[in-house]
């Protein structure tokens, strides 16, 4: 069984990040979807929002990186007084998702920066490894 | 065992050095968003002494039949002696990666790898000439 190349990990790892990222970017769309996602019985728990928890993982013998798992954020829900909505309970309150479309834009601005630099680094490998196989051309 | 010609043979350390340093690049940049993360980057290659010969040129790992390789745990492939990088930024996760800064050592070992790769078929070329019949 033959060792990997070290250009084959630093692109299989790449590619980890690569599919961590479309991963987290996922649970950012799934977020905001439903920023506003009440409840549908009376008094009952709205949307929670959820967060993606990343781990290194060995990939090839190299440290890449993967989705874990996704954890409930534990942030309390904010009320809001409406009577009229469905999910209001004796007092009149609604329980909102604890889902700042502030906060999911920024965590989709960084899952976009972690994107692209990942592919700049399959980009640079694959460059090198073209180069190196140049020489046998000479 | 020949040492082979050392220009050659100090490039392809070069070379090898560049190529495990692109690696623990990209797992740094891989693991920007893992918490507690901290990056690592290479101890640095003194290439005027791989020239001149004062130190031993780096030689591929060694591996055992069942492809277990014999280095030390935080050696890379081709021998290379992986350091911990120092501290820049850390967030409040505890991870401390800077992309710029890895994307700076990127564009760094990847011009330094066309030039090695350039003297090396520059070094080819002369030998190949010293090579040929007188006449020819």
């Amino acid at each position: 069984m033959l060792s990997p190349l070290v250009s084959d990990q630093t692109t299989a790892v790449a590619v980890s990040a690569l599919k961590a990222q479309q991963a987290r970017m996922r649970i950012v769309a799934e977020n905001l979807a439903n920023a506003d996602s009440t409840a549908t019985t009376k008094g009952g728990d709205p949307y929670r929002r959820q967060v993606p928890v990343f781990t290194t993982s060995k990939i090839d013998g190299a440290t890449g990186v993967k989705l874990a798992q996704v954890v409930p954020d534990q942030t309390a829900f904010v009320q809001e007084y409406d009577p009229s909505n469905p999910a209001a309970d004796a007092n009149g309150n609604v329980k909102r998702p604890n889902v700042d479309p502030l906060m999911e834009t920024m965590d989709m601005r960084d899952a976009q920066r972690a994107y692209e630099a990942n592919i700049s680094v399959i980009e640079n490998a694959s460059a090198m490894t073209e180069k190196t196989l140049d020489i046998l051309s000479k | 065992m020949d040492q082979g010609i050392s220009l050659l043979s100090a490039l392809k350390s070069q070379m090898g050095w560049l190529s495990d340093r692109q690696k623990v690049v990209s797992q740094n940049v891989a693991n920007a968003s893992t918490p507690g993360f901290k990056p690592k980057d290479l101890a640095p290659l003194d290439f005027a002494a791989l020239m001149s010969g004062q130190s031993a040129p780096v030689v591929p790992t060694i591996r055992l039949m069942d492809g277990t390789p014999l280095a030390a745990p935080d050696a890379t492939a081709h021998g290379s002696k992986q350091i911990t990088s120092p501290d820049s930024e850390t967030t409040m996760d505890g991870n401390s990666v800077v992309l710029e800064e890895e994307m700076l050592k990127m564009s760094d070992s990847r011009q330094n790898f066309e030039a090695a790769v350039g003297f090396y078929e520059k070094a080819q070329d002369l030998i190949r000439m010293a090579a040929k019949a007188p006449g020819k």
